[in-house]
């Protein structure tokens, strides 16, 4: 299943960089597209905000098919504080910019990826490609939550991960 | 170095949804337009293959076969000893995510008018009074399909957001009128009032506005028949018709494509479909008070000849299956 979640996450983190190229984050002194998973990097007292964090939760496991079929729940979680030269009060604006850019990138088609094992992959190393897609339901937003002047969303979406032979 | 792959596992295609296509049937020639899954079957699905037309998304796609089986009987007691189909039959139900023109003349099941826009003075008449003069298209510049070049004055009598319905005169002819695709049947001249606008009133050659220059409109997309001939005219309308009731049956051939999530693809071709009810809506509540109006669509699927054996069938179903898959 970390094929797969590998593969959803890189696939974001493109079409996110590819809707709005605008949308970066540093992260330990680099300069990535916006889109992180939490668990794969070092704990925060302050999660970054005006990108997306993804954390996996849910997973249920399938046998009905001629391959084990793994649902699993992806928590897509952002957050702005609006910017300073605008007194924050842009913040609603900005939340509204990444719900329609999480959106797009999510039901724009295909709603699928070849599914990359990156075991292997490294500078110079291409992740390998298996040979099932993962692929995805519609997002489900959540309700805005508020902190002070900081707003905040998540979404949630179904990623699903036929297993292939190995990665059970 | 050589390189063996893997492959995998077949399992059951998971789709959200399909997507329809459009292609005439030569109803004078009685020709449908066949769809070749061996070499076609694998194209994006937002620009199929020449003539067929995006119809975009449906939903709620319902096959059913009407095929009987019936038993053959012999001795006594009797005891089947074979089976023969009796009859062939085949229908299909969806509703369009999309009401465009082709889609609501499709479901209609009929020939679907334009609302042209009518003449000064007209008399009201349920599917549109007599419509105004249509607008002549001159030799230069040339028009093509995108663009209609109908000089500037008659120009003054169109703005961008119009639509439009580019066809020939009516002069007199019967049988199957319409550019491109044969929108209705004319018994007589005299049937249609031997009104010079009545092909145009019927035609699914329409197209939108979205921009005039020097006497030129340009539309939004191609005219579904291509370029238009000198002898057409151009005619704004206002919207679209269709009645419960018309003797004419529209006939298309069709093309649904469920692309499935490991890269799979199911085909189902039915090159000749003709409605089986007359226009009809589902109504489906998404938010109060808001209700979406989709067009509910039923079609009986009728026979062609497989060239390559000679059987007489109603539908095609193709599978394509993902990349390395286990047959």
């Amino acid at each position: 299943m970390q094929n797969a979640k590998d593969t959803f996450y890189t696939t974001l983190q493109a079409r996110i960089a590819a809707l709005n190229p605008g949308r970066t984050i540093i992260v330990r002194g680099t300069v990535r597209p916006g889109v992180l998973v939490d668990e794969n990097e070092l704990p925060a007292l302050s999660p970054p905000v005006d990108c997306f964090r993804l954390r996996w939760t849910k997973l249920e496991v399938a046998e009905a098919s001629p391959l084990p079929l793994a649902a699993m729940t992806c928590a897509i979680t952002y957050a702005t504080d609006g910017t300073s030269g605008n007194a924050a009060m842009d913040r609603g604006r900005l939340l509204s910019a990444m719900d329609a850019e999480l959106a797009a990138a999510l039901i724009q088609t295909p709603r699928c990826a070849p599914k990359l094992n990156y075991s292997a992959a490294g500078v110079g190393v291409a992740p390998a490609v298996m040979g099932t897609n993962i692929f995805w339901a519609d997002p489900v937003f959540g309700a805005v939550t508020t902190s002070d002047e900081r707003l905040e969303r998540t979404a949630t979406v179904q990623v699903f991960d036929y297993q292939e032979a190995g990665e059970l | 170095m050589s390189t063996t792959l893997t492959a995998v596992a077949p399992v059951a295609p998971a789709t959200d949804r399909l997507r329809a296509y459009f292609a005439p049937v030569n109803r004078a020639a009685g020709a449908p337009t066949l769809f070749d899954p061996a070499q076609s079957g694998s194209f994006t699905l937002g620009t199929p293959p020449d003539p067929w037309i995006d119809l975009g998304w449906i939903a709620k796609f319902a096959r059913k076969c009407g095929t009987k089986v019936d038993p053959l009987r012999a001795g006594s007691p009797a005891v089947t000893v074979g089976q023969v189909r009796a009859e062939i039959d085949a229908t299909v139900a969806f509703e369009f995510e999309t009401w465009g023109r082709l889609q609501a003349t499709l479901a209609s099941g009929s020939q679907q008018t334009n609302l042209l826009a009518t003449a000064s003075g007209a008399a009201a008449n349920g599917s549109g009074g007599v419509a105004g003069a249509a607008a002549p298209l001159l030799t230069s510049p040339a028009s093509t399909a995108a663009t209609l070049s109908i000089g500037t004055t008659a120009a003054v009598g169109f703005s961008a957001g119009n639509l439009v319905a580019v066809d020939i005169d009516y002069s007199g002819q019967t049988g199957y009128v319409g550019a491109g695709v044969s929108a209705a049947y004319v018994q007589s001249a005299a049937a249609v009032n031997n009104d010079a606008n009545y092909i145009r009133r019927v035609t699914l050659n329409v197209g939108v506005i979205v921009g005039i220059d020097s006497g030129v409109l340009t539309l939004a997309t191609p005219l579904p028949a291509g370029a238009p001939t000198s002898a057409m005219k151009v005619s704004k309308l206002v919207g679209f018709c269709d009645r419960e009731g018309p003797s004419f049956f529209q006939e298309w051939s069709a093309l649904f494509v469920a692309e499935g999530a490991q890269g799979d693809r199911i085909l189902y071709h039915y090159p000749r479909l003709q409605a089986m009810q007359g226009s009809a809506e589902s109504i489906t509540a998404f938010a109060a008070p808001f209700e979406s109006v989709r067009l509910a669509a039923a079609f009986r699927a009728l026979p062609v000849k497989d060239n390559n054996d000679g059987e007489t069938v109603v539908c095609f179903r193709s599978y394509l299956p993902a990349p390395l898959r286990l047959p």
